[in-house]
């Protein structure tokens, strides 16, 4: 975190890993050809921080390909391989070396790289540096045989990378970059210790990638609020009026306006929900939304507008009840010190972002913000998340006209519809795993790879669902899986969850009604499944009650569950339509 | 001064700065290796504001050590 100096970082790292104690530690084990133990303390404390209690754990000096057998269970694996440490000095070997000389070499390491990476397919999460040759390099006119060595392997390294789910490459360079090659480069330890970077590297090093941890832990923002005067366009609508506000490159202002509805509208295609909130007329503002030839973010891409003359605190939680995300999933932008403040003070979970004086560093800061919502792969519903969450808001809209809910639920004509063990789903189930909070019995948190572990495993079943209605999909949106016990006849729920877009309408007793069924074709007689309580999925704390299950022993936290297939009661909702495969 | 110091060395070895007294020393304190060493320099280069230069990285090896180095590096400012 930016203002701790490193005595400070390793202070309260310290103190936080002692709180964290006995909680589930993330396991971080870090390979490396070269000295990089002040990582350790510097990537768990952000983490930590977080409320991740990340455990980092180094490997022996130069050992990348022994180390990755011994480390493949750890959560995380960060491949630090140092490419002037390939061999004892290769920055300046290389340059005097015969290219076949070069050639063996680089075959060897591509070996090298391979094993390493096969014995890493299986965990969960991998992070491998880039090789970078710019330590030495940036003076060098032209490039050199170091610099073509680095260039095969990263080649090689992307072609790996299309092959491996759980394999991201971290761009060294621009971190480099970000800082100056002086200041990230320390020399003084080089030669004697092996060590070769600088704690301000290190803390840059772990910025960039912790975004990254976040997501998979569950943790990144999911929306993003506009106010809209000298926020989304330079000018105050109420005062300068329809043709006075700016929002186009074609003036000086204008340009760092229409550059951020630009990133906004990227942002939305990406899946991040994109939200306006200002104290503005509400007709005042859809008129420029809609009609103004200048703007960009059109409604196509804003999932939600609360446009009014209330508290903006209020506005805020509203919006996140209506898209039912948490408070801690929403960033805020404004350029009033007092509506940020606002924010800040009254619910400190929004991050609140302040409009910067200088705006030539707007755009640079909201690109910076935007990497809170890094959420891996783009799936399919990521790109209409914003389209869904508007319809989500006509449906609620409709709730009032009908007499109950079951005679709302009728009109909707629901349909699931099952698949399983689908490969092609991986990264969304990953996702949907790692995105979900309320609808989610045991909040475990699966990678890709993890998620290809379990289809390829002949006792476990990954069941998922999609679901749609009459207004349109939801995507896929369902989860659990099943894994078969020693004994044929038991099985045990792993996972259940399901995406808050479809809370509410009894997607889950359905599905139920499928799974036991679908459960006694396999020969499963009985199975049993767990409650594992967290802050956010207190909702779901009696499901397994309410679908059958009988008590077992159970904690304060974490009830256990066991239900006999021939006992299940189906619901059989006459409302919600169940296909899977061919059948109808 | 002195107190800063012990508070950083506390923190890099990861020990109370009660049980760093006049006289530690690498050899006092068992936490106090070579990798900590290096970890020990950079936490007080940033803690002071000061650079070390190669010898001292390698020969200052305890608390009056330390105490001298920095001393002689921060009196001018």
């Amino acid at each position: 975190m930016a203002g701790l100096s490193y005595s400070e970082i390793l202070r309260e790292n310290a103190l936080l890993g002692k709180s964290m104690e006995g909680t589930p530690a993330y396991t971080i084990a870090v390979l490396s050809n070269i000295v990089v133990a002040q990582l350790n303390a510097i990537f768990e404390h952000p983490l930590r921080r977080a409320g991740i209690h990340a455990r980092v754990s180094s490997g022996d000096y130069d050992n990348i390909p022994q180390d990755s057998l011994k480390f493949r269970e750890a959560d995380l694996v960060i491949v630090f391989w140092e490419a002037c440490n390939i061999r004892p000095l290769l920055q300046a070997r290389a340059n005097v070396m015969e290219a076949v000389e070069i050639q063996d070499l680089v075959s060897a390491v591509k070996a090298e790289i391979d094993f390493v990476l096969n014995n890493l397919s299986r965990t969960s999460l991998v992070f491998f540096n880039q090789f970078s040759s710019m330590a030495f390099n940036h003076h060098v006119i032209g490039r050199n045989n170091f610099d073509r060595i680095c260039e095969e392997l990263n080649a090689h390294l992307t072609a790996k990378e299309d092959a491996c789910s759980n394999l991201f490459l971290v761009d060294v360079e621009k971190i480099l970059a970000s800082m100056s090659v002086s200041k990230a480069v320390d020399f003084r330890f080089f030669y004697s210790s092996k060590s070769l970077y600088s704690i301000e590297f290190f803390r840059a090093y772990a910025d960039y990638c912790g975004a990254i941890i976040q997501s998979v832990a569950g943790k990144a923002r999911k929306a993003l609020i506009f106010d809209c005067d000298n926020t989304l366009w330079k000018g105050v609508l109420g005062e300068d009026g329809f043709d006075g506000i700016e929002m186009s490159a074609r003036s000086k202002a204008g340009a760092i306006f229409e550059e951020i509805q630009q990133i906004a509208v990227e942002l939305s295609r990406k899946g991040v929900l994109i939200g306006l909130c200002s104290k503005n007329n509400l007709d005042d503002v859809n008129h420029v939304i809609e009609n103004h030839p200048d703007a960009c973010l059109r409604d196509a891409s804003i999932a939600i507008k609360r446009i009014n003359w209330e508290d903006k605190a209020s506005n805020l939680a509203a919006i996140a009840r209506d898209l039912n995300i948490g408070l801690n999933s929403l960033v805020f932008i404004d350029d009033s010190d007092f509506e940020i403040e606002r924010v800040r003070s009254g619910m400190p979970e929004v991050l609140a972002v302040r409009v910067p004086e200088s705006l030539h560093d707007y755009p640079e800061l909201l690109r910076k913000t935007s990497r809170l919502f890094y959420s891996g792969v783009l799936s399919k519903e990521d790109a209409e998340r914003g389209a869904m969450y508007q319809r989500e808001i006509e449906r609620k809209a409709g709730i009032s006209a009908f007499q109950n809910v079951e005679e709302y639920l009728a009109s909707l004509q629901l349909g699931v519809s099952i698949a399983i063990d689908e490969i092609r789903d991986a990264p969304r189930l990953a996702q949907l795993t790692q995105k979900t909070n309320q609808f989610n019995l045991t909040t475990k948190r699966y990678t890709e790879a993890d998620i290809r572990n379990f289809i390829d495993s002949r006792s476990d079943s990954v069941v998922s669902f999609s679901v749609a209605d009459k207004f349109g999909g939801y995507g896929l949106v369902g989860l659990c899986i099943v894994c078969r016990g020693v004994d044929a006849g038991s099985a045990t729920i792993d996972t259940l969850l399901m995406s808050c877009r479809t809370i509410g309408r009894n997607i889950e007793l359905a599905f139920f009604d499928f799974l036991i069924p679908f459960m006694k074709d396999a020969g499963i007689e009985a199975v049993e499944a767990t409650y594992i309580q967290t802050q956010k999925n207190n909702q779901v704390i009696d499901f397994y009650e309410r679908v059958g299950f009988q008590t077992m022993e159970s904690t304060q936290t974490v009830r256990n569950y066991r239900l006999e297939l021939d006992v299940y009661q189906p619901r059989n909702l006459h409302y919600i339509s169940i296909r899977y495969g061919n059948q109808n | 001064m002195e107190t800063r110091i012990k508070r950083v060395m506390a923190s890099v070895f990861g020990i109370e700065e009660s049980q760093i007294g006049d006289d530690s020393s690498s050899e006092t304190i068992e936490e106090w290796d070579s990798l900590r060493q290096m970890n020990l320099i950079l936490a007080l280069e940033e803690e002071f504001g000061i650079r070390f230069s190669d010898e001292e990285t390698l020969e200052t090896l305890s608390l009056r050590q330390f105490i001298d180095v920095i001393g002689s590096k921060t009196t001018a400012g």
